[in-house]
């Protein structure tokens, strides 16, 4: 994942430095100033942005009776981190939402540590991929739950407001600002749709177009019943790289599919139609008007391709279910 | 029920004794051959009998449509696709003759489906848009006018005599579709009478006018119905179907159904084999012999593809009219190269020598290739049969309460471990005694073991349902404290640990989890907290101290861990999971087990 590609940039950059002693008792500003600061940054904006010292100072010194949820990040254009910038966008969103929300208190702040500005933070927590979500709670050491797994529930705000609600049971309701660019898109569209029929107003009979309509109509179907659905439901990966470095088309068992899986099933169903399709052009023409040797020739194209495309299916669909016909399949159904 | 009540009524009154279990059971095979009949008709009526015959030979064996219709299923999707057939075929009817007794009938059938199966609202939205298809393409008729207008007045009105219906074909956005199609039926009829009654360019004035005004008024209206809250918004169950994430992401207890998931490409084809293909072939036909009736059948199959792809239940709905596109696609391939077969057969010997040269090329080379197609159609309808009787035999026809398995030798090993579970239940519990399971049981239980079950199938109360979820899944004293306030006697789990048997409790608790911390009592049951740090489920040494210390771990694992379950793994191996279990050797604090079945499958356990 492109993930791990900003992780190997990290890897390459970051300076072995000596790693930092946690030097826990800085309390140059009791406790007191430090909350009236932080409240103080949070009238300006959302998000206070910790460099080394700061973040020594309000995130790491004790005594502490407030929780700070950091994001480590690595926004510089040198970085190349384009998932840096999503996170960025869906962490603003996340702070915004708290700040402006009747959950927001002196207990619970939201800060950022780009890798420019605070490289031995980097180091000293060992780590070694952005962007990362952490949970510094006013007691005690983060855990290892205390820094969101990204890989399993993704970077949107709603996946980080609901992991801030696991560790610190602080419910934030996600308000995303009214997103114009769809309803512009839409306004855009209608307004071509209406231009396109208003210019051919004159001759609309290609909408009567029986050809386009079947053709549309059977895309979709190839669509649906190669397992479109399912893949924009369970997000399925493209494809498999196996352990012994080959790729792997194919999804081992009949529970799951790839999303080159799909296209390969369409594609043959297509075909197989395809085929039908000419050989019913073929006996359609007349006898004694069109030439034969044509129609001779799509009936013959037709027939191979019908042929081999089904007993192509026949043995893709042997290899995911195990042996065709197999001796023994699981039920299928939950008991009632 | 109704249909099962009336057939045992009439037989008994005809002095043919049959058991009232006898008659539901064989509910389903009978209404399996009369849609097979139906099929035939309606297919006939769409395109020629040689279709019609086709498609009738094709759907009795499906497998999309034997899965629900097995004898023994006594469920309603059994009657409610005879009635959803007989309805689309009495439509098409009253389309094509445009008479009253037909609309009338039509809505009659309708009455019968909505009062067998919820998904009726698939019927009450797919026939408005055929008539919107109708309007648009300029099909619109006077037969078109009559048979909708029968069939929505007298068939809403039939409808909302259910009880479950009541009002709902006014106030729900379901049906809110129909409403507005009944509307600019009524317009487009009142708008082709006027247009002959007056001059062109009067008509022209009158209609952009009217027009104007009477679709900004009905906007108006709508929008403010909706936003006062006077239409209902779409349920639960049909928005899913509509926005396939809503479910995954708000509803635990509509995802989790496994009839409920959407459908992968392997499931298309093993349900339905040869029909994926012969599908589109039809559509292509039916797309170049458009006719009214042609353009229902086009409707009918582009929703349910769409909606069997969301839903592996609605390949059921799917599977007649693959089926009926098939049998029309087939048939004409087929007569058409069979003709060529024909016209081989050797001239006479009266016709003429030039005669006979000229046609013989064409015939001859003609005649290899429909010989070839012939047989290539022959073997693929042969690998379609064997194909459907293969998945029904193996996949559809096992009883679900007694399991079976091949052991190494090949002799079969029955697990009849429900049975005894329930069995016992029965015999050796009081009469009052309450019993807490998962809801999947629920049903079996009060029919077999007749004993009073917390939850069961019918799964409408969700925080009942939750408050289960959340005492198999916390530890052993705060599910104690839940079990005391629901008053539970027994508990019961079903372990698939020893035999390998994979639908267990354990491959469900997740499910269990998710519904029990989506409900405001189970706030503290999270489900990260039953993973490992790396994100899995384990139930070995790994796994989250969480998982192995609440109550449906240790109920359905006690005394497992000294057990030999597999040659060359250690004690304590689960043959699911295959992992040896990371807690052993512990004691049940507030449960005694009362009883397990012989092969470990199911586990009962005693309330202290």
């Amino acid at each position: 994942m492109r993930l791990f590609v900003c992780s190997l940039f990290l890897f390459l950059v970051l300076m072995p430095k000596g790693a930092l002693n946690d030097t826990r008792k800085k309390d140059g500003t009791s406790l007191g100033e430090r909350v009236q600061q932080l409240m103080d940054t949070m009238t300006k904006r959302s998000v206070v942005r910790l460099n080394t010292d700061k973040f020594k100072q309000y995130v790491k010194a004790l005594p502490r009776n407030y929780s700070m949820i950091i994001m480590f990040t690595a926004m510089a254009p040198q970085r190349q981190c384009a998932i840096c910038r999503h996170a960025s966008d869906e962490f603003q969103i996340v702070a915004n939402s708290y700040r402006y929300s009747q959950l927001f208190s002196n207990k619970m702040f939201f800060g950022v540590v780009d890798f420019d500005e605070g490289a031995d933070i980097f180091t000293s927590l060992k780590m070694n991929s952005a962007p990362t979500f952490m949970h510094f709670p006013a007691k005690g050491k983060p855990k290892k739950v205390d820094i969101m797994d990204i890989q399993r529930h993704g970077i949107s705000a709603e996946a980080i407001a609901k992991w801030i609600a696991e560790r610190t049971d602080v419910h934030i309701r996600v308000f995303r600002p009214p997103n114009y660019s769809g309803t512009i898109g839409l306004v855009t569209l209608i307004v071509l749709i209406g231009g396109l029929l208003y210019l051919r107003r004159n001759n609309l009979d290609f909408l009567y177009n029986r050809v386009m309509w079947a053709v549309l109509a059977l895309s979709f179907v190839f669509a649906m019943t190669s397992g479109q659905m399912w893949n924009h439901i369970r997000n399925p990966p493209f494809l498999h790289k196996t352990q012994q470095g080959g790729v792997a088309y194919i999804h081992g068992s009949s529970q799951g599919q790839f999303v080159v899986e799909t296209y390969i099933i369409a594609i043959i169903n297509g075909a197989i139609v395809v085929g039908m399709i000419l050989l019913t052009e073929a006996a359609n023409s007349k006898t004694g008007a069109g030439d034969v040797g044509k129609r001779r020739i799509m009936a013959i194209i037709g027939l191979a391709l019908v042929a081999f495309f089904f007993s192509l299916l026949l043995s893709i669909f042997r290899s995911k279910a195990g042996g065709y016909p197999y001796s023994k399949t699981d039920e299928r159904r939950e008991i009632h | 029920m109704v249909t099962s009540a009336t057939l045992y009524n009439v037989l008994h009154w005809l002095n043919f004794t049959v058991d009232i279990r006898n008659v539901c059971v064989f509910l389903a095979p009978l209404f399996s051959s009369l849609t097979t009949i139906v099929t035939y008709h309606l297919t006939k009526e769409l395109s020629n009998p040689g279709a019609g015959l086709v498609a009738a030979a094709m759907i009795s064996i499906v497998p999309g449509y034997i899965s629900r219709s097995v004898a023994g299923s006594y469920d309603n999707e059994g009657i409610a696709i005879f009635c959803m057939l007989f309805t689309y075929y009495t439509w098409i009817k009253a389309v094509k003759t445009g008479s009253l007794s037909w609309s009338v009938i039509c809505a009659l059938a309708y009455f019968y489906m909505v009062s067998s199966w919820g998904g009726y609202v698939f019927l009450i939205n797919l026939i408005p848009l055929h008539v919107l298809a109708l309007m648009i393409s300029g099909r619109f008729s006077h037969r078109v006018y009559v048979a909708y207008t029968t069939l929505y007045c007298t068939g809403t009105i039939l409808s909302m005599q259910i009880p479950f219906v009541g009002f709902q074909p006014v106030l729900t956005s379901e049906h809110m579709g129909a409403l507005g199609v009944f509307g600019l039926v009524q317009l487009h009829a009142l708008v082709d009478y006027v247009k002959t009654k007056m001059s062109t360019e009067d008509f022209n004035v009158v209609f952009q006018s009217v027009i104007s005004t009477a679709v900004v008024l009905l906007l108006g209206v709508a929008a403010v119905l909706t936003f006062s809250g006077k239409i209902a918004p779409w349920t639960g169950r049909f928005y899913s179907l509509l926005d396939p994430s809503y479910a995954k992401n708000n509803i635990p207890i509509i995802a989790s159904v496994s009839e409920h998931q959407p459908t992968a490409w392997s499931s298309f084809y093993f349900d339905l084999q040869l029909l994926v293909f012969l599908f589109p072939a039809g559509l292509y036909f039916c797309f170049a012999n458009l006719s009214d009736a042609n353009i229902f059948i086009i409707l009918y199959g582009m929703t349910s593809v769409y909606f069997a792809g969301v839903m592996v239940r609605l390949m059921l709905v799917l599977a007649p009219v693959m089926c009926i596109l098939s049998g029309i696609g087939a048939s004409t391939l087929l007569s058409k190269y069979m003709k060529g077969l024909e016209a081989s057969s050797p001239p006479s010997a009266g016709a003429s020598e030039k005669k006979a040269k000229k046609s013989d090329p064409q015939s001859f080379l003609r005649h290899e290739i429909s010989l070839a197609f012939v047989a290539m159609m022959t073997f693929m309808f042969v690998t379609y049969a064997l194909h459907c009787t293969w998945v029904t035999s193996e996949a559809y026809s096992s009883p679900s309460i007694v399991l079976s398995a091949r052991g190494h030798d090949g002799s079969r090993i029955i697990f009849d471990d429900f049975r005894e579970a329930y069995n016992w239940l029965k015999h050796n519990t009081p009469e009052d005694a309450k019993v807490m399971s998962w809801w999947d049981y629920g049903y079996q239980i009060t029919a077999m073991a007749n004993r009073t079950i917390i939850v069961d199938n019918n799964t409408w109360n969700n925080t009942h349902i939750s408050r289960v979820g959340q005492a198999m899944a916390s530890p052993e004293d705060k599910a104690y404290e839940i079990m005391r306030e629901l008053d539970v006697d027994y508990v019961l789990v079903i372990f698939g640990g020893l035999t390998g048997y994979s639908s267990d409790d354990i491959n469900k608790f997740l499910w269990m989890v998710r519904i029990g911390g989506s409900t405001e009592t189970g706030k503290h049951i999270k489900e990260a907290d039953f993973y490992t740090p790396q994100g899995e489920f384990r139930v070995d040494k790994e796994g989250s101290p969480t998982l192995l210390n609440c109550l449906m771990y240790k109920m359905c694992y006690y005394r497992f861990g000294s057990l030999y379950t597999e040659g060359g793994k250690p004690p304590g191996w689960d043959r699911v999971r295959g992992a040896e279990i990371g807690n052993k050797d512990f004691e049940l604090d507030v449960l005694e087990e009362a009883y397990t079945t012989e092969h470990w499958i199911v586990r009962i356990f005693k309330v202290k």
